[in-house]
C-alpha cells in the first residue's frame, strides 16, 4: 500500500468502523512505517473524535413556538381539505335527492299497487253473490259479499266423464279427495251470471264443475289480472244446467 | 397500543387520514433532527426555526406523495430540509458569514453543550474552530459531513437526502474532510502564532 491508497482509507480507518480485514491491516502497517501517513491518521482520528463530540453535544430541539405554528397548520388545513368534499358532495347532492325521490315513489307505487288488488277482490266479493252449494247456485244472484272457502257439492254423473271439451274450456269435475283437501285452503269469488238473471232463476237443477282457464279468462269478467302471471291458468267452478249450458261461474284461488 | 409505538409510516398515514396527535407524535419524533440538521447547515437558529417549520407544513401538503420504497420517512423530511436550507442559503447569502477558522466566538452557543465535559481550553478552542469549520465549507460538502458525521447516516441514507450516487456521497465525504483537517491546520497554526505574538507586560 502506498500513500496514495492510505489516504484513500485514512477517514474509514480513523473511525474504527466496518472495514474488509486485510485492507485495514495492511493501512495500519504502512502508517507504522510512513511518518506522515502516521501523522495523517492522527488527525483523521483528532477529526473524527471532534465530529462525534459535535454531534454529541448538539443535542437541541426547535423551540415550542415551532410546535405550535404547524400544528395550527395542520388544523387549518383539514379544514381546507374538507371544504373540497363539501363541494364535492353538494355537486352529488342532487344525485342522492333523485335517488331518494325515486326510491319514494316505487316505495309508493308499490304500497297503492297492493292496496288496489286488495280493494279490487274487496269490491269483486261484494258485487258477486256467494253460493256454497248446487241448491245455492239455482238460485244464485248477487248477494252479500262473502269470500268463504269453496264448498263445492260434487254430484258425480255416471254417464259423463270427468273430462270434456266444452267451448275451448277444459273442464274436470273435480275428484272428491281434491275438493275434501281444498276446503281449507281454496278463496272463491261468487258466481257471476253468465246468463240474464231471468234464466238463472228459471234454471230447475245444475251441477258445479271445476276447470281450468286461462288467466286472462278474468280480465273477460271486469276482475284485475297480473300482467306477469298471465301465461299461468285459474281455476273456476261453472255452475251448469241440466240442460247443458253454463250459467254462473266463479274463480278459486 | 399508543402512538409512540406507531412507525413513521403508520403515523402518517394516520396524519393523511387527518389524525393530528399522528402529526403531533410524527412532529415530536423528527423535529429534532431536522432542527438541527438545519441549524447545522445555517448556523442560525432563526433559520433552522423557518427551515423546521416550513418543512412539517410542506409535508402536510405533500405526504401523500411519500414513498416507503425510496426511503424512510425521516429521509424524506432531511430532503425537503436540505431543499429548504439551500434555498436559504441561497437568499440569504450576503448574511451568512463565510467564516475564516480564526474568527472564533461565533458558534451559536446552542451548539455548545452547557456543561462541556472537556475542561481543557484547548479542546472547546478546537471544538468551535471543527464547527465553524463546517460552516465555512461549501454546502455540498457541508451536508455530507452534517448528515454522516454529526446524524451518522449511512451514505445510502444520505444519498436518498441528497439525491445523488452513494459513491458520490463517499467522494464528497473524502473530500468535506480533508478540506476540514487543512481548515483546522491552518487554525492551530495561527492560534499559535497568536499566543506566541501575544503583547507581554512590561515591567520596565
Amino acid at each position: 500500500m502506498n500513500c496514495n491508497d492510505f489516504e484513500a482509507i485514512a477517514g474509514d480507518l480513523s473511525k474504527d468502523g466496518l472495514m474488509e480485514a486485510g485492507i485495514r491491516e495492511k493501512g495500519l502497517e504502512h502508517s507504522a512505517s510512513c511518518p506522515d501517513c502516521a501523522a495523517r491518521l492522527e488527525d483523521e482520528r483528532a477529526l473524527t473524535g471532534g465530529l462525534r463530540f459535535l454531534a454529541g453535544t448538539s443535542a437541541v430541539e426547535a423551540p415550542s413556538s415551532v410546535e405550535a405554528a404547524v400544528l395550527a397548520a395542520f388544523r387549518q388545513h383539514r379544514t381546507e381539505s374538507s371544504v373540497p368534499q363539501q363541494s364535492r358532495f353538494s355537486n352529488r347532492r342532487w344525485i342522492y335527492v333523485a335517488a331518494s325521490v325515486a326510491a319514494t315513489v316505487l316505495i309508493v307505487g308499490l304500497l297503492v299497487l297492493n292496496a288496489s288488488r286488495s280493494q279490487t277482490q274487496h269490491t269483486t266479493s261484494q258485487t258477486t253473490t256467494a253460493a256454497t252449494s248446487t241448491e245455492g247456485a239455482t238460485n244464485a244472484a248477487p248477494a252479500a259479499p262473502k269470500e268463504s272457502p269453496v264448498e263445492p257439492k260434487a254430484e258425480p254423473r255416471n254417464n259423463r266423464s270427468n273430462r270434456v271439451q266444452h267451448r275451448g274450456i277444459t273442464r274436470q269435475k273435480p275428484s272428491q279427495e281434491q275438493l275434501d283437501s281444498s276446503l281449507t285452503t281454496e278463496i272463491a269469488t261468487d258466481f257471476i251470471p253468465l246468463t240474464n238473471r231471468e234464466a238463472l232463476a228459471q234454471m230447475d237443477g245444475g251441477q258445479v264443475m271445476r276447470v281450468e282457464l286461462p288467466r286472462s279468462a278474468l280480465m273477460s269478467f271486469g276482475l284485475p289480472m297480473d300482467m306477469e302471471r298471465a301465461t299461468e291458468r285459474i281455476k273456476a267452478d261453472v255452475l251448469v244446467g241440466n240442460d247443458g249450458l253454463a250459467r254462473a261461474i266463479r274463480f278459486v284461488r | 397500543m399508543t402512538l409512540a409505538t406507531f412507525s413513521d409510516e403508520d403515523l402518517l398515514r394516520r396524519m393523511i387520514a387527518g389524525e393530528e396527535e399522528a402529526f403531533a407524535e410524527l412532529y415530536k419524533r423528527r423535529q429534532a433532527g431536522v432542527y438541527r440538521f438545519a441549524l447545522q447547515m445555517s448556523g442560525s437558529p432563526e433559520a433552522a426555526e423557518d427551515v423546521t417549520q416550513e418543512v412539517f407544513i410542506v409535508l402536510l401538503r405533500t405526504a401523500e406523495r411519500f414513498d416507503p420504497a425510496r426511503g424512510s420517512v425521516a429521509g424524506y423530511l432531511y430532503g425537503i430540509a436540505r431543499n429548504y436550507v439551500l434555498r436559504r442559503l441561497e437568499q440569504d447569502r450576503a448574511f451568512i458569514p463565510l467564516m475564516d477558522p480564526v474568527e472564533e466566538g461565533t458558534t451559536p452557543p446552542s451548539m455548545i453543550a452547557a456543561g462541556d465535559p472537556l475542561d481543557d481550553l484547548t479542546r472547546g478552542e478546537s471544538i468551535q474552530s471543527l464547527h465553524d469549520s463546517i460552516l465555512a465549507l461549501p454546502p455540498h460538502y457541508r451536508e455530507v459531513i452534517v448528515l454522516c458525521e454529526l446524524h451518522e447516516m449511512s451514505y445510502i441514507e444520505a444519498a436518498n437526502v441528497v439525491g445523488c450516487a452513494v459513491g458520490t456521497i463517499r467522494s464528497r465525504l473524502h473530500r468535506a474532510r480533508g478540506l476540514l483537517l487543512e481548515r483546522l491546520k491552518a487554525a492551530k497554526e495561527r492560534r499559535s502564532v497568536a499566543q506566541e505574538v501575544k503583547p507581554a507586560r512590561c515591567f520596565a
